[in-house]
């Protein structure tokens, strides 16, 4: 049973972890997400029952965009209906449509390819995609691969990371 | 029982021995212990000790019955303390061949008193020839000078200068009888060209002369040029050294000596290869070398191994303390044990269909034997079988953090590597295009200085069609170097 590199289609011997041709990593993708503590997590869910200010008005061209609460960023997403949320790795193939590195994702328990965002119907909806540290929406672990609606002004969790749902 | 007194372990064998490495081990130590040609106090004694653990185990009754008096064996944790990781956990019943990584870490025992320093053999070849002149030769002296200064009372020192012919600068000496030899070597001007079997050769006869196990041997070449023609008697002479316990190290200032000759000789005898770019670093990386020498726990480990049917060990790199390719077949040296950080050596297995048709596998049977540098010879050792058990179905349990973390530094060093293999069976295209992965992943880590230099030769490669000799050295020792550091870039 060879292995393909999903990002030279080179192929490898079973058992290998790094492609020779590229430097990709092969293994799953999960083997080294950052884990936090189910408890840790909770409880900073717990607590977030915390006053949220009136949501800012999402930028006008996207249906959908996410408000990343600790750096009050907010991401728009655009020109698509369904997105991918995560955090790229230098030699991954797996590229996540919204990469969340740059907002510490790594330390909050962020999976390479965590959660996605779909227009299904009209309407919102999240998919955890079955992450190390669970996908909450306020305040309730989700099932993975199972799709959950979301409204506008929800409060989501991605390992710990918190990012709030502004749908236009 | 004390350890001295393990007949098994006086004659460096374990408990499982044949009757014939039995009479081979003993036929070796007799030979050098005998009292006609030993050289150390206490080796007389030592002698009879092994005629007597040979006449206990050649005699299968007498055998039995010490046997039966043993101890239960202690595992190599009362000498050295072992981790063994696989990057799997069982191997897959498969008409296919498949891949496995071993990690190997040795250490000095935990808890154990770290012991005063061993005593030193130690010997300087020095590269005098015209193109050190300046301050390449100013600072080998001087260095050379402060090393003499710093040693202790039962170290014993030489130095060996070479160019197109070698000579004896300080002959192999106690360090209390130095006293003006250091003029000797102040006065030392170069000249000539580069001939290096010449100057290692009589090198090892200085060393050889004081040759003991329970000290550290060890050779530092210092050279800046490449030597045509003696590279074959230098490897020769490095097979037979590393028999006899004598390290090599290679050092290389600049940019025209021949890394893959020094790494090879480094590689044969335990020793390590090291790259000085710039003549301020000459200094720096010798001292280094010779602080290390002096920490030694075990002055040498040594993996012995019989091949299994079907197996084979593709690639084995020591992670660290030194980084450096290690040999693939067996024996392969380890290199020393030092006090403060342990070895660690990464191995690759690969398991060919015949192998795994039984409800295990055997990647390795073998023995690890050790030098340690305050205990009289001979060598101990340590019997070290990798199993693993073979199923039906892939294991879905991900390869230990360590194992993913050293290989995703290790594979950037290989990517360099094959570039290289690529230049030399002249596939220029593929190599520019591992150079370019390289560069990415080199970028990506924040390596910007190494990733810059990896592209202009990729660059050089499609134009000149072959590596630069300082960018060629930058990448690969640049490369190796990012073991070091240890953590892993990936997060």
């Amino acid at each position: 049973m060879m292995i393909t590199c999903q990002n030279c289609q080179h192929k490898e011997i079973s058992g290998a972890i790094y492609c020779s041709k590229c430097g990709a990593q092969l293994i799953d993708a999960h083997v080294s997400t950052h884990k936090i503590r189910t408890a840790e997590t909770r409880r900073e869910v717990e607590r977030s029952t915390i006053q949220l200010q009136p949501p800012p008005s999402p930028p006008l061209q996207s249906w959908i965009s996410l408000h990343i609460i600790e750096s009050g960023q907010i991401l728009p997403l655009t020109d698509r209906t369904e997105f991918t949320l995560g955090r790229s790795v230098e030699g991954q193939p797996i590229v996540p449509d919204v990469d969340l590195s740059p907002h510490n994702a790594y330390a909050n328990g962020v999976s390479r390819l965590h959660a996605a965002i779909k227009l299904v119907k009209n309407q919102a909806v999240i998919i955890d995609l079955g992450s190390s540290n669970g996908t909450y929406l306020n305040g309730v672990r989700l099932s993975p691969h199972i799709e959950t609606l979301v409204a506008h002004g929800d409060l989501i969790y991605l390992g710990k990371l918190k990012m709030q749902v502004l749908i236009n | 029982m004390t350890e001295k007194q393990d007949l098994y372990a006086l004659l460096g064998l374990t408990r499982n021995a044949s009757p014939e490495e039995i009479r081979r081990a003993h036929f070796e130590a007799a030979r050098r212990l005998h009292p006609d040609t030993n050289r150390a106090p206490g080796e007389t004694e030592l002698f009879l000790d092994v005629q007597e653990a040979y006449e206990t185990l050649s005699n299968p009754q007498k055998r039995t019955k010490y046997d039966a008096s043993l101890p239960p064996e202690k595992a190599l944790g009362t000498l050295l303390d072992q981790k063994i990781l696989f990057s799997r956990q069982s191997l897959l019943r498969s008409d296919e061949p498949q891949v496995i990584y071993v990690m190997m870490e040795l250490a000095a025992p935990v808890g154990l008193k770290t012991r005063p320093a061993p005593p030193l053999n130690l010997c300087l070849v020095l590269d005098r020839s015209t193109s050190m002149q300046g301050s390449n030769m100013d600072v080998v002296k001087a260095t050379a000078v402060q090393i003499m200064r710093q040693l202790k009372s039962q170290d014993v020192f030489s130095v060996v200068a070479f160019s197109d012919r070698a000579e004896i600068i300080v002959p192999a000496t106690h360090s209390t009888e130095l006293g003006k030899q250091e003029a000797r070597i102040q006065m030392l001007q170069p000249s000539g060209g580069t001939e290096i079997f010449s100057g290692l050769e009589l090198g090892y006869n200085e060393i050889v002369r004081n040759v003991n196990r329970s000290q550290v041997n060890h050779i530092i070449l210092l050279t800046d040029g490449r030597t045509y023609g003696d590279e074959s008697k230098c490897i020769s002479l490095a097979q037979q050294a590393s028999k006899q316990g004598i390290g090599i190290s290679g050092l290389g200032i600049g940019s025209e000596w021949n890394d893959n000759f020094l790494d090879e000789l480094a590689s044969l005898t335990g020793g390590s290869s090291m790259y000085i770019p710039r003549p301020q670093d000459i200094q720096h990386a010798l001292l280094d070398k010779f602080n290390q020498l002096g920490k030694a726990y075990a002055e040498e480990t040594r993996l012995e191994f019989e091949s299994s049917e079907g197996v084979e060990l593709r690639y084995a790199f020591r992670l660290q303390p030194e980084a450096g390719l290690l040999s693939f077949e067996s024996p392969v040296m380890l290199g020393p044990v030092i006090w403060d950080n342990s070895l660690k050596v990464l191995m690759e297995f690969v398991v060919h269909p015949e192998a795994v048709q039984r409800t295990t596998a055997t990647l390795l049977n073998g023995k690890v034997s050790i030098t340690l540098t305050d205990q009289l010879p001979p060598l101990k050792s340590i019997p070290i079988q990798l199993v693993r058990l073979v199923l039906d179905e892939t294991n879905a349990e991900p390869p230990p953090v360590e194992i993913v973390h050293a290989l995703s530094r290790l594979k950037l060093y290989r990517l360099q590597e094959q570039a290289r293999l690529e230049v030399t069976a002249g596939d220029y295209e593929q190599a520019a295009e591992h150079l370019s992965r390289l560069a990415t992943h080199l970028l990506a880590q924040g390596e910007r200085g190494l990733a810059k230099t990896v592209l202009m030769e990729a660059e050089n490669i499609h134009q000149r069609k072959s590596f630069s000799q300082q960018g060629g050295k930058e990448i690969k020792y640049g490369t190796r170097a990012l073991l070091k550091s240890g953590q892993s870039a990936e997060e």
